[in-house]
């Protein structure tokens, strides 16, 4: 599968993707990086994902809960708040919607060179 | 294969994960104590589960750039556009209010010099101005045949305590802008302000 290489793009839909993830299983955040890898993202950091936790907690869309771990300090379990459920229905439609108008464009093949200006013509 | 335990983690791999943990710490200066010390918990804690898959080295190695790290927490802590705290502004606004004072000062000195010669510009004495009630040293000003000469208007330790305190206050307190901007927007799940 395909990395996503550019930051800003990965960026807008991280949130909504960690929300999904967390809406199919509480989860902490290095666990969360792993499930990204898992999904594809394999080249995603650690330090890019837990930043966007503490945004997403700030913002009242996840609530969170420590859990004795056997093997290390107790770790912050993430879950999505009903906002956070509200907010990613919310970017799902848009992200789907745009997906809608920009895939079939990108997915033809690119002209070889630009057409003149339709005055020309 | 079982995963090594947080004992099981060599000394020198957990000295490596503290080191982490506490230049990430120096990095998030200017956030609230709990926010700082909730960043270190889950940071220790996200270390030590990524080091037992792959090494303490290659974990810290995942975080990235700790200084860029804190800029995102300090990003998420206050958001994008929000002010943020900057101990160099604290220090420029504290000199920004004692030089306003001490011009404030001086020019009500001259003021009261300056009265003083339109009412009387022979006048020979000691003539005092009280300055800021409680704020600062009375003024004296000693007139000998049309001379002047001043003494006085230091401010007081009252000014100084006021100052600090002033500061300390305001910086405690704009930190909760952000959550009461929110809370006015109606973002319910957003703790209300003094939380």
């Amino acid at each position: 599968m395909n990395q996503i290489h550019d930051p800003q793009l990965l960026k807008g839909v991280l949130s909504p993707l960690l929300l999904w993830l967390l809406a199919e299983r509480e989860s902490y955040g290095y666990e969360l990086v792993q499930r990204l890898r898992q999904i594809g993202l394999t080249g995603i950091a650690d330090g890019t994902v837990y930043p966007a936790l503490a945004r997403l907690e700030r913002e009242g869309r996840v609530s969170t809960r420590l859990v004795a771990s056997r093997s290390g300090p107790a770790r912050k379990y993430y879950r999505p708040t009903d906002d956070g459920y509200a907010a990613l229905t919310e970017s799902t439609g848009n992200w789907l919607s745009l997906t809608e108008i920009v895939s079939p464009v990108l997915a033809r093949p690119v002209p070889p060179q630009p057409a003149p200006p339709a005055e020309e013509n | 294969m079982d995963r090594p335990t947080h004992t099981e983690l060599r000394l020198a791999d957990r000295l490596r994960i503290e080191r982490a943990v506490w230049t990430l710490n120096a990095h998030l200066d200017n956030l609230p104590n709990r926010a700082k010390r909730a960043r270190r918990r889950e940071t220790r804690a996200n270390l030590y589960a990524a080091a037992a898959e792959v090494g303490a080295a290659e974990a810290i190695r995942g975080l990235g750039d700790l200084r860029r790290l804190a800029a995102e927490y300090r990003t998420a802590e206050y958001g994008e556009t929000g002010p943020q705290p900057s101990y160099s502004g604290a220090v420029v606004g504290l000199l920004l209010v004692q030089v306003a004072a001490s011009a404030f000062m001086q020019g009500g000195t001259h003021a009261f010099v300056a009265g003083l010669l339109a009412a009387a510009p022979d006048a020979t004495g000691t003539f005092q101005w009280s300055g800021i009630p409680y704020l600062t040293a009375p003024v004296t000003v000693t007139a000998v045949d049309g001379t002047q000469r001043t003494a006085g208007g230091a401010f007081t330790s009252l000014f100084y305590l006021l100052w600090l305190a002033a500061f300390v206050l305001g910086g405690r307190l704009w930190r909760l802008l952000p959550t009461w901007r929110r809370w006015r927007a109606g973002d319910a799940a957003a703790p209300a302000p003094g939380v």
